[in-house]
């Protein structure tokens, strides 16, 4: 199994510990993603599994080895970098041939994975022409190109796309997902973007302050966030936070904020809560919108409402907070001005502790 | 050995290789981390070495043999043996007519430089950037940028060519003004202006380079506003040219004034004569004298001591300056 | 740039005056160049009379007959070519490696080996020690010595040591995970992308080679290991101290002014040859050195 298995894994310069005990399991053939503001430890823990950076404690094995202490070029892994550092004064080829040169692999051998490669991501018409001369997705497929033809146990990935313009970042994601799908390498790939997380992962780890703070399929992570931290990071626009405070109502836990109420849903965790204060997590995608004085509605004041063609983004606040609702346009035109207010399944609410902003037990749908 | 109750049928080897497994796997001490560290950069040092290696040769044993400025030197008993003689050297030093001389003409000479050669590039690059016509700006400054490339021996020809009493352009030039020919390099009191300008001839086109770059760092949205405006070129070069690069100016100032003694004087050497050392000899000049072709090695070492500490406390307060002048101002 | 129709007066004024003094500059700077070629290319006698200001008076080239028939000039010649040549290659010999080890931030004691070379640049031992040294090690009258002993300069290293600090991280970390060691990714890697700073490296070396003067006066006794920059010197002593042995070589086709003029024109024409090169590589050059230490 050529999985990768970090155990405690620390980072420290000197005094100062960047990366505090990372435990993380990658299974044959899956593609983790690595995602956190920048500074949260993601690079580092990546560079630290390409044996760029020196592991301070904890255990690291890839394939079962323990390689701590191996070289870069023995840990049978490659990375794609976010600049690509393609050589400028090679041509495509001879950067993909780089490696196999270097490690003195016959010049048949050498010529075929070239050509295997340059036909696997359509690279074979630029073959001859320098770096300089491609354009920003071709580059980046050099650079892939360059990290595949050596058939690495593990893909590393170190933010590949944050370089290219929205459009192509898009293309490239999916040639991405597609190459792995085809060549089923295990792939551990860091990005500060949230929705390339989302699209590529088997697994998404979400890292802040150098801790892991979720692991989990990116569904799993985006309807049962595990603290407020990953509620916010993960989905676009972020999940709205209200401060309340849960109390019994006649059916079962309500949360009460700005003199209004929300029925919970009736799990334990909710039941016995009563009293305490906490933030509840609504995404703007689950609500659905109500017009003046429809029952049941909580009420929001709307500043503005952004209509995106297919769908619009009502901004609004609530208790002083901003709060977003998206809602499709089809079927609402007509009451878009009107908007006041809007309803929620109670299953859909994600209620964290106030305080130390984990999400209370029990809740959570599966995906 | 099925004694032990606690045989569990493990065979030795298998305990063996997991006792070497969690030797592997604990985490290495400091010695063993350079010694990892090293097996895997060794060859960055062996890159470094032959750099080191020859520092040490070459620049810093020298640093060590200075302590001839404080024996009496033999070259018979050489430099370990001669005997210890304290300040001896220095105190002979600053009691002979000749070095005093040669510390003043230095001083001298560096002031002279820096007054009149320090603002020269300076106003080349303003000149220059004022030009319109490239191809005029582009030979203009090839053309400036030359001597500075020419060896000082081929300088100091030229300088004697011209200068020549019977054959010399200057001479010359005097002689259809009805003025008598004057041997310029054996009246001491033509030395300095000769010299001074030599050197300003030679380097004040190519060290306006830096102010160039300089310049060409102004944003051109400047001198546009400006236009727009209604203002001069004459305006421009001092109300925005001039403040814009006055940081470089500035750094440029206090690196110059570091270096003071570094007078040329490989010029020197070659434009003096016994006739002008009133006002030419320097004290690089007098130690080539002293020392290398006089023999007396203990007292120029000494003489050459004295320059290189002035000289490293000189370069080391505007090294000083300069970076706290550019962080203040940059940032 | 801005349209000179445009202009003011006052600004006409000035952009013309701006042109002609640079203009005379530009003219005092090449003249004595014109002025030294046309002496090496005048007859003796009008040379003597002060007779030649601008383009050759009696057009010969006697001056040069005498310079190409002088034994030591071409020995001089040939010495100058073996120090330039060999020196440049032995201080990229050591330089490119140097710097690059000193760029590389898992080095240990970085610091330490980077003020090593940084201190050299502020402080020098002088004249008198570096002499004593240098014939202690045996390297006096040794075209060995010359071309060693002044190999490596501080303000080369950092200039190259700044160019590479400057190529992103990035391209040591691929080359170095494609399996490449040091000196794979020195030679494969940074030492291609960093031609043009080695280009400037190089020329600072060729330059201060082609043009050194002092230390190999100082160091070479043997005539026949100088170069031509000191032989250049002795023609010109002569001609400066010793007016009776130049007296003694005038005739009416050549004289010792144009002699040494024509000797000058000799030694600057592989500068200029170059010259294009350095204009290209030295304001770069000094600018990149200028940026850190």
């Amino acid at each position: 199994m050529s999985g990768v298995s970090l155990k405690g894994i620390i980072k420290a310069y000197g005094a100062v510990q960047v990366v505090h005990g990372i435990d993380l399991e990658v299974q044959e053939k899956e593609f983790v993603v690595l995602v956190g503001p920048s500074g949260c430890g993601k690079s580092t823990t990546l560079r630290m599994i390409a044996g760029l950076e020196e592991i301070s404690d904890g255990e690291l094995t890839i394939d079962g080895r323990f390689v701590n202490r191996v070289a870069p070029k023995d840990r049978d892994v490659a990375m794609v970098f976010q600049n690509y550092a393609l050589y400028p004064h090679l041509n495509v080829a001879d950067n993909i041939a780089f490696g196999l040169r270097i490690r003195k692999e016959s010049k048949e051998t050498i010529a075929s994975s070239v050509d295997e490669v340059g036909e696997i991501l359509g690279l074979t018409p630029y073959l001859d022409r320098r770096p300089a001369d491609l354009s920003g997705g071709q580059r980046q497929r050099v650079a892939m190109g360059r990290a595949i033809v050596r058939r690495p146990k593990v893909f590393l990935f170190d933010e590949p796309l944050s370089n290219l313009d929205a459009k192509l970042r898009t293309q490239m994601r999916a040639e991405i997902k597609r190459l792995h799908k085809r060549l089923g390498v295990t792939s551990i790939y860091v990005t500060h973007d949230q929705v390339e997380a989302m699209t590529l992962a088997d697994r998404i780890v979400v890292m802040h302050d150098g801790r892991i703070e979720q692991v989990g399929s990116p569904m799993d992570l985006f309807l049962n966030p595990a603290n407020t931290f990953v509620a916010s990071f993960l989905g676009s626009p972020p999940m709205n936070m209200v401060k309340a405070r849960i109390v019994a109502g006649d059916q079962g836990p309500v949360a009460e904020f700005d003199g209004q109420s929300l029925p919970l849903a009736q799990i334990p965790a909710l039941q016995n809560s009563v009293g305490k204060a906490v933030t509840l997590g609504i995404r703007p995608e689950f609500v659905t919108v109500a017009a003046n004085g429809t029952p049941g509605c909580v009420n929001v004041d709307v500043d503005l409402v952004e209509t995106l063609g297919s769908e619009a983004l009502i901004h609004a606040s609530l208790q002083g907070d901003p709060f977003v609702i998206r809602t499709e346009t089809l079927g609402h035109l007509g009451m878009l001005g009107d908007i006041s207010g809007f309803t929620i399944e109670p299953d859909l609410i994600r209620v964290f502790d106030a305080e130390s902003g984990a999400a209370l037990p029990g809740q959570g749908t599966k995906s | 050995m099925s004694s032990d109750p606690n045989f569990t049928g493990q065979s030795t080897e298998s305990l063996v290789t997991e006792a070497k497994e969690a030797l592997r796997r604990r985490k290495p001490g400091r010695i063993e981390r350079v010694g990892d560290h090293l097996k895997r950069e060794w060859q960055l040092y062996l890159l470094l070495i032959p750099t080191i290696l020859w520092l040490l040769v070459f620049l810093y044993k020298p640093m060590y043999g200075l302590q001839i400025a404080f024996k009496d030197y033999s070259v018979f008993r050489g430099l370990a043996a001669s005997p210890w003689v304290g300040f001896e050297h220095f105190q002979t030093l600053f009691g002979n007519d000749q070095f005093l001389r040669a510390l003043r003409n230095t001083i001298y000479i560096s002031m002279l430089s820096l007054i009149f050669g320090f603002p020269m590039p300076i106003i080349l690059a303003v000149m220059f950037n004022e030009i319109l016509h490239q191809t005029f700006k582009k030979t203009a400054q090839t053309i400036v940028y030359l001597p500075h490339f020419i060896s000082s021996v081929i300088i100091a020809g030229i300088v004697i060519t011209a200068f020549s009493p019977s054959a010399g352009i200057v001479n010359t030039v005097m002689g259809w003004f009805g003025l008598e020919p004057i041997y310029f390099l054996t009246k001491s009191e033509w030395f300095r202006p000769i010299f001074v300008g030599t050197s300003i001839w030679q380097e004040a086109g190519f060290q306006s380079i830096v102010y160039l770059a300089a310049i060409a760092g102004i944003s051109p949205t400047l001198y546009e506003s400006a236009v727009v405006d209604g203002a001069s070129r004459w305006q421009m070069v001092w109300k925005i040219t001039v403040p814009s690069i006055l940081p470089t100016i500035i750094i440029m100032l206090i690196i110059r004034i570091g270096n003071m003694l570094e007078v040329s004087f490989e010029m020197i050497i070659l434009l003096y004569q016994p006739a002008t050392y009133e006002t030419a000899d320097v004290v690089n000049t007098f130690i080539y004298r002293q020392g290398i072709q006089g023999g007396q090695y203990d007292l120029a070492g000494a003489a050459g001591l004295f320059n290189a500490v002035v000289a490293f406390v000189l370069v080391m307060t505007a090294n000083t300056i300069s970076k706290r002048y550019s962080r203040t101002s940059l940032w | 740039m801005l349209n000179m129709n445009l202009y003011s007066r006052g600004d006409k004024l000035f952009v013309v005056t701006n042109m002609v003094l640079i203009g005379l500059f530009t003219i005092s700077t090449l003249y004595p160049f014109i002025y030294i070629a046309s002496l090496s290319m005048s007859t003796g006698f009008e040379a003597r009379a002060g007779n030649v200001t601008l383009t050759p008076v009696g057009f010969t080239l006697e001056a040069y007959k005498q310079v190409l028939s002088e034994p030591l000039f071409w020995s001089s010649y040939k010495n100058t070519f073996i120090y330039t040549i060999g020196g440049t290659l032995m201080s990229l010999a050591f330089i490119i490696p140097g710097a690059y080890a000193l760029s590389r931030p898992q080095l240990y004691g970085r610091r330490f080996w980077n003020l090593m070379v940084a201190f050299t640049m502020w402080f020098h031992a002088g004249m008198i020690p570096f002499f004593l040294n240098m014939r202690d090690l045996g390297l006096l009258d040794s075209y060995f010595g010359i071309i060693i002993g002044f190999a490596v300069n501080g303000f080369n290293i950092i200039l190259l040591r700044n160019f590479f600090e400057g190529i992103p991280q990035s391209f040591e970390e691929a080359a170095r995970m494609d399996g490449a060691n040091e000196f794979q990714v020195l030679w494969k890697v940074y030492v291609p992308l960093s031609k043009p700073a080695i280009a400037t490296v190089a020329l600072f070396c060729i330059v201060s080679r082609w043009n050194g003067l002092f230390w190999a006066m100082v160091l070479l006794q043997d005539e026949e290991k100088i170069p031509l920059q000191v032989y250049l010197r002795k023609v010109i002593a002569e001609l400066s101290d010793d007016e009776e042995f130049a007296t003694s070589l005038l005739s009416a086709a050549y004289s010792f002014e144009t002699v040494s003029a024509a000797i000058i024109v000799c030694s600057i024409i592989p500068i200029l040859l170059i010259y294009p090169f350095l204009q290209k590589y030295f304001s770069k050059g000094i600018l990149l050195g200028g940026v850190k230490e």
